[in-house]
């Protein structure tokens, strides 16, 4: 469905997105993860024609992004990580003249099952600014269902919710993946991309560094963790292959340590030595 | 629908805007201040005892201030409206990644701007006639009025697109916008100025659009700056399409 060869984009000096290449399933839930400032965005960016690439190709659904962004444009449905609903005007107006601009026949009728999905049917009529920012981000999603996109892309879909409400929004994107839909979306939190995706690429300044299953990912780097704090206050954590070398290390250690499943936190720290979510890095 | 007028959702998007502003009352009030203070200090404060061209001051005055009103509306709303959308509420990404032209989204934005330039001139047109003038409205005038809005409504595109900060509009309307307001015909004609800076003069699009407005038949002269307004807002339209088209994060 979409195949990414060699991207890359530079600001300035900057590279901000380092000759990636992937490719991904139709109905795949892919994500990708990394930082803040690791190219996510400006990925997003260049697949949705928004931003256009220094060099390499993405090509979507055999047209390429660059040659054909018509094609391109009635094909997917985008979510930005910067609200860009008209704040001045109604769920419905907003909705209205998005379908208006994509081509949407029969409007009124169209934009019900969307918005019941996202569950914002009965504030159809409520001006936007009177949005909590969880329910603008759904009405975002809403907007982006409407035209019924073979691909959808999310930018950070849960960024700045409360975590219970980060909950509803995944349940929201799990009900999204109809039809055979391709879902391709960034995040910054670890749970999100084990929550919802099938394979996730793992970006670090502009490079993708790892590509797979989250369970795949887990494998290569050993699926236990062993967690301590060792004299200086520090918490040390030790990555394992099995169960029995945690338990091992557990047992030399002593008191005071926890044996747990890796998540892709462990996988980002094993590859660059920093964290997901703060960028900080770790001993 | 959407075969036959693909900019339609950007204009109805404006004009959506549009009249929430309206409803709020001190929106109607502030567009009518500027032309209304213009038209009472220099119209009845110096003109009662001026007369140009053998007609009194206010005659002259009026129809240059409905030129100078369509001018700054039409240009002003589009240039800020623009700028805010692409850089601040990111709407202006949502045209861009539509399945529609870049001409579409400039044709939707320059109507847009057209109604509001035209608004802002009604008002003054309805306080013309209240005033004691010889004032009146032709055919001519009228084209010359939507031509005038076209014109800087495309301007106020490029200036939208170009601006790299909101503050940016404002500096581009220090520079060409306000110049042109007092020194194009608005005020007192341009043939009271020095002849040096005439070329200058006879290159800002305002003042054939003082020429023309005034006109009661098209002449040679007339047509010769009809002729310079049209010239200028095809380059600027072809411009802004451009501008839309290359844009790219």
């Amino acid at each position: 469905m979409i195949r990414v060869i060699g991207l890359t984009k530079n600001y300035g000096s900057i590279r901000a997105v380092d000759s990636i290449s992937f490719e991904i399933k139709k109905g795949e839930v892919f994500g990708l993860l990394g930082p803040n400032g690791a190219g996510k965005t400006t990925t997003i960016k260049m697949l949705t024609t928004l931003s256009k690439p220094d060099s390499g190709k993405c090509i979507i659904d055999g047209f390429d992004v660059v040659k054909n962004p018509y094609e391109i444009k009635k094909r997917i449905g985008v979510v930005p990580q910067e609200n860009n609903l008209d704040r001045e005007l109604t769920a419905r107006e907003n909705l209205l003249i998005y379908g208006m601009l994509h081509g949407v026949r029969d409007m009124e009728k169209k934009m019900a099952e969307p918005l019941k999905i996202v569950d914002l049917w009965d504030r159809r009529d409520s001006v936007v600014l009177s949005f909590s920012g969880g329910m603008q981000r759904r009405l975002l999603l809403a907007r982006a269902l409407l035209t019924e996109p073979f691909v959808l892309f999310l930018d950070e879909p849960s960024i700045g919710l409360d975590p219970q409400i980060r909950r509803q929004m995944w349940d929201i994107v799990r009900k999204t993946r109809i039809d055979g839909r391709t879902v391709v979306l960034t995040t910054h939190y670890i749970e999100e991309a084990e929550a919802l995706c099938d394979s996730v690429g793992i970006l670090s300044r502009g490079r993708l560094i790892a590509l797979d299953s989250p369970e795949n990912l887990k494998a290569i780097v050993g699926e236990y963790v062993v967690e301590f704090i060792n004299g200086d206050g520090k918490l040390i954590q030790n990555v394992c292959k099995t169960r029995d070398d945690a338990h091992e290390i557990a047992k030399q250690r002593g008191d005071g340590v926890t044996i747990r499943r890796s998540n892709l936190e462990d996988v980002f720290i094993k590859l660059t030595g920093e964290r997901i979510e703060t960028g900080e890095p770790v001993e | 629908m959407r075969q036959n007028f693909p900019w339609y959702p950007i204009f109805l998007r404006e004009m959506l805007l549009f009249r929430r502003k309206l409803l709020r009352l001190g929106y109607l009030f502030s567009a009518m201040v500027v032309p209304i203070i213009y038209l009472i200090a220099f119209g009845l404060g110096l003109g009662r005892s001026v007369q140009i061209r053998g007609i009194d001051y206010m005659t002259f005055l009026i129809p240059g201030l409905v030129a100078m009103s369509s001018m700054n509306n039409s240009y002003t709303w589009v240039a800020s409206a623009l700028n805010l959308n692409r850089l601040y509420f990111k709407t202006f990404q949502v045209f861009v990644q539509a399945p529609i032209s870049p001409s579409s989204i400039m044709i939707g934005e320059v109507l847009a701007g057209m109604v509001k330039g035209l608004f802002a001139s009604a008002l003054i047109i309805i306080v013309g006639f209240l005033t004691p003038s010889g004032f009146s409205i032709t055919p001519l005038f009228f084209m010359t009025l939507l031509l005038n809005c076209f014109l800087f409504a495309n301007l106020g595109v490029i200036t939208g697109m170009l601006a790299k900060s909101h503050e940016d509009t404002a500096t581009y309307s220090n520079f060409f916008i306000m110049p042109m307001a007092f020194f194009s015909g608005t005020f007192f004609p341009v043939d009271k100025i020095p002849n040096f800076i005439k070329p200058v003069i006879y290159l800002m699009p305002l003042t054939h659009t003082n020429i023309v407005i005034r006109k009661s038949v098209l002449d040679i002269e007339g047509l010769i700056s009809f002729a310079v307004l049209i010239i200028y807002s095809i380059a600027f339209f072809v411009y802004g399409s451009k501008l839309i088209k290359k844009y790219s994060e």
